[in-house]
């Protein structure tokens, strides 16, 4: 009788301390926690610090436009520009009309540029140029989707009440041009916002002149380099080597770790 | 809007820059290049004509002598306007626009070719480059009829032979010294048929060697002979290798896959694959007495300076060009101290091309010299020891010495930027904050074009406004069936009508009979004109007649039959008696409701 009483409490015992020991889940308090210990080692000037906890809450799976911008800020402030440049973009993406984040993000790259010039005499950064990200820009994913589902809807409902009702005057016709544009329009968008029109995600180069190399192996002859912040376009994968092509037609391999991807539910590394 | 502000901000902010060197010199610099300068009759060079200005605008660049010399036929010809926005070093924006014009040209005949200097034109004013001398010798280099008779290969080296086909390396020369350059051709050998589009090589492993590829863009073929058989050679890959290392060197055996066969039943079409074998390659260091990090090739230094006079505290861009035969991107210059200059990082420039066999180019640096102190500055000749592997003796390539002058005195550094519109602030860390202490901390989740639904829920309008159509279409068609036997009815009442008004007994009876059958027909779907009565009965009762309403249907009947062959006999009365009731008929079959089956 005593036997099966110390296997009980020997199992109990057991079973607690091994779910002692499992990692734990962040919880939304404990994130909060980690935004808050974040946020004062950044106001402290804990950059490092600042940036660790920020990252930890992205690996986390937090994708908030807020941290982001204040990962974004802290490398900002350490002076790894490329790496502020690709966290500004991402909170631009999630939240487009974030003005003080486009602000920073073209602080950025104009810091950028100017310490380049001062070394080197001249500088530029290479970006993306393409018109419908200028046109798109200012909508998010999720709010072109549902133009595209209600202009859907209400494109298809004219045309079955005009179908019922026989009724096709200058009411049908108005609302029927104004549905099909505003679903053309926003089925374009959603199309350039999914990369629909590249050739892949888009990415930031975050190292500075990193070796476009021939293929994806690092003794494969040089074909040119990238410098930090350049933007690009994410080809292909190949272990370690991501193919890359950056704004202005360059093409080659990369190391994965020089680029980062802006789309922030997408990781190249 | 936003992307527009940014572009206007940029446009007010050049602008000023713009006007404050309106006044002031503009940068300028002209250039007048060939490469290489000794060439061979029937070899093709190349003449670049640049001109770039900072501070000013460029209006025209001109070259006399491009066409002095019917001997120099211009192969091709090249231009490029890059525009660049520059910061730099306290002085703003700048805008520096250039052109570039590049010639392939070719020489027929030998001789020495002088070019007067390119001139560009820079606000109404004339700059000129240095003159150019180019020297041509020898006669064109046969390389032979490639539609004559086949050469034939029988030294076959590098390579498996097959007697269908085969791949084969070629590598040249096999002893080589460090740095030298290696041809390495890849070609594939076949006597089947070839689908080019399929031919598929793996890329070469050359370790130790700096690999420079030539682009084989589309797959050409000649016919060579080996061991007496004819075989179609594709040229797969071409590439300049440059050992890095001494000792025995290898690259490694090619692999190519393609689809070959398929001209006849007795050549079936199938995939081929096919290895070639290793070539090795034996790598010596330089011969002594020279230095042992000579560059190998053969090259020629220019130095060129864009301004000869500047003020004090100004900046003048010096420029070195190497160019010649050899790997020139392995080249490494040291500028050399200069008493009162400060020297910035340079900016260099790589060019690569083939030229035959040989693979050559150019490499630029490019220098942003400040003087801090007034005086002539002098820049010293820098030299570069070279080897030539070709007549394998060592020799010096040098700059020309430039030199520039300063005048004034020395300006003191602002303290404050002197307008915020010609310098923009550098943003500085506190420009980046303040942190955003408040978050929803939301997590990612996939947008909504990836949700499972979302596809669902595109298409259901489209696929309900199908449902609809069909539905409101089938709909109609039953209406219009159904009011187009009333209007048949009615068509026909209206003649019995108007019988009934003309006292015309045989016509009203005649329409009466036609309105009853007809309106029995559309109910049964079959025609019941001259049915005895019993099968009329049996007919209305599985058309769903009441016994009441199947009794009224054959009394009417039967009654105008008997009063059309009778109708002297009828009076008016009675006909109007006779229209109301089958008007009540027509009535009660309408209500019994749809179609019967």
């Amino acid at each position: 009788m005593k036997h099966p009483l110390i296997a009980v409490l020997l199992f109990c015992a057991s079973t607690g301390a091994a779910v002692a020991q499992e990692p734990q889940e962040p919880t939304p308090s404990n994130l909060s926690d980690l935004f808050s210990e974040a946020n004062t080692a950044a106001q402290r000037g804990m950059l490092p610090e600042a940036t660790q906890r920020y990252a930890e809450l992205l690996e986390a799976g937090v994708r908030d436009p807020d941290v982001y911008f204040n990962l974004a800020t802290a490398l900002a402030k350490a002076g790894d520009y490329p790496g502020a440049i690709l966290n500004f973009e991402r909170a631009l993406v999630l939240r487009p009309g974030d003005s003080k984040a486009a602000q920073n993000l073209a602080d950025a790259e104009a810091a950028l540029e100017e310490s380049r010039a001062e070394a080197e005499g001249e500088a530029s950064i290479r970006r993306s140029s393409a018109v419908g990200d200028a046109i798109y820009q200012p909508f998010t994913d999720n709010g072109l989707a549902m133009a595209v589902a209600v202009a859907n809807f209400l494109l298809f409902a004219v045309l079955g009440w005009a179908w019922v009702r026989r009724r096709r005057g200058r009411l049908f016709y108005s609302l029927l041009a104004a549905s099909a544009l505003v679903l053309l329009w926003s089925a374009v968008g959603l199309g350039v916002k999914s990369d629909l029109f590249r050739d892949g995600p888009r990415v930031v180069v975050l190292g500075d002149r990193v070796p476009i190399l021939e293929g994806p192996d690092p003794r494969a002859s040089v074909r040119g380099e990238a410098r930090g912040a350049d933007r690009g376009v994410l080809l292909d994968q190949d272990g370690d080597f991501v193919k890359l092509r950056v704004i202005g037609g360059e093409e080659g391999w990369v190391a994965a770790q020089a680029v980062g991807t802006i789309a922030p539910n997408v990781r190249a590394d | 809007m936003k992307r527009l502000g940014i572009v206007l901000c940029v446009a007010m902010l050049a602008w000023p820059a713009h006007a404050n060197t309106a006044d002031a010199e503009p940068e300028v610099s002209v250039s007048l290049e060939a490469t290489p300068r000794k060439v061979r009759v029937g070899d093709t060079f190349s003449l670049e004509v640049r001109a770039s200005v900072k501070g000013g605008g460029l209006e025209s660049v001109r070259l006399e002598d491009l066409r002095k010399y019917p001997e120099l036929e211009v192969v091709s010809h090249q231009t490029s306007r890059p525009t660049q926005i520059s910061f730099g070093f306290g002085s703003g924006m700048q805008v520096e626009s250039s052109v570039s014009h590049l010639y392939a040209m070719r020489p027929l005949a030998p001789g020495t070719y002088t070019f007067s200097p390119a001139v560009a034109t820079i606000d109404g004013k004339d700059y000129e480059s240095q003159g150019l001398t180019i020297e041509v010798v020898g006669a064109a280099v046969d390389f032979g009829d490639p539609r004559g008779e086949p050469p034939d290969d029988d030294e076959l080296t590098g390579a498996r032979y097959d007697p269908d086909s085969f791949v084969r390396t070629v590598v040249e020369p096999t002893t080589a010294f460090l740095g030298q350059q290696v041809d390495v051709s890849v070609y594939l050998y076949a006597r089947v048929g070839v689908v080019t589009r399929t031919v598929s090589p793996t890329k070469l492993s050359m370790d130790g060697f700096w690999v420079y590829d030539e682009q084989v863009q589309n797959l050409q073929s000649d016919v060579v002979t080996v061991n007496g058989t004819r075989f179609q050679r594709f040229l797969l890959q071409r590439s300049a290798a440059f050992p890095q290392r001494t000792g025995t060197l290898t690259v490694g055996a090619p692999k190519v896959t393609f689809d070959g066969g398929g001209r006849s039943i007795f050549d079936p079409a199938r995939r081929i694959e096919r290895s070639g074998v290793a070539v090795e390659v034996e790598v010596e260091p330089l011969p002594p007495p020279g230095p042992s990090d000579a560059y190998v090739g053969n090259i020629e230094l220019t130095a060129s300076i864009d301004r000869p006079e500047v003020d004090t505290g100004d900046a003048v861009t010096l420029r070195i060009q190497s160019a010649g035969a050899g790997n020139t991107q392995d080249l490494r210059i040291e500028l050399p101290t200069i008493p009162g200059v400060r020297a910035l990082q340079p900016a260099i420039q790589d060019q690569r091309r083939f030229s035959g066999d040989t693979m050559g180019g150019v490499r630029t640096w490019e220098w942003i010299l400040i003087a801090d102190q007034p005086g002539k500055h002098v820049v010293p000749p820098i030299s570069i020891p070279y080897f030539d592997p070709k007549i394998k003796k060592y020799g010096t390539a040098t700059t020309n010495l430039v030199a520039f002058k300063a005048e004034g005195s020395a300006a003191p550094k602002p303290t404050l930027p002197s307008s915020p519109s010609v310098a923009p602030p550098r943003p500085d860390e506190t420009q980046f904050g303040p942190i955003r202490v408040y978050s929803a901390l939301s997590r990612g989740s996939a947008p909504l074009r990836k949700r499972a639904w979302f596809p669902w829920l595109l298409a259901f309008p489209p696929f309900a406004f199908l449902l609809l159509t069909v539905a409101v279409g089938f709909s109609r068609r039953r209406g219009r069936d159904r009011s187009s036997a009333e209007a048949v009815q009615r068509e026909r009442l209206a003649a019995a009508k108007k019988a009934l008004r003309d006292q015309d007994p045989r016509g009203f009876y005649d329409a009466v009979v036609d309105t009853l059958i007809h309106a029995v027909e559309t109910r049964t779907n079959d025609p019941v004109r001259g049915l005895p009565n019993t099968d009329l009965r049996s007919r209305l009762a599985e058309a769903g007649f009441d016994e009441d309403l199947i009794g009224r249907v054959i009394n009417e009947l039967d009654g105008a039959d008997f009063a059309r062959f009778a109708a002297s006999g009828v009076d008016g009365q009675e006909m109007s008696r006779c229209l109301e009731r089958v008007e009540t008929i027509l009535e009660r079959i309408r209500r019994l409701g749809g179609r019967a089956s």
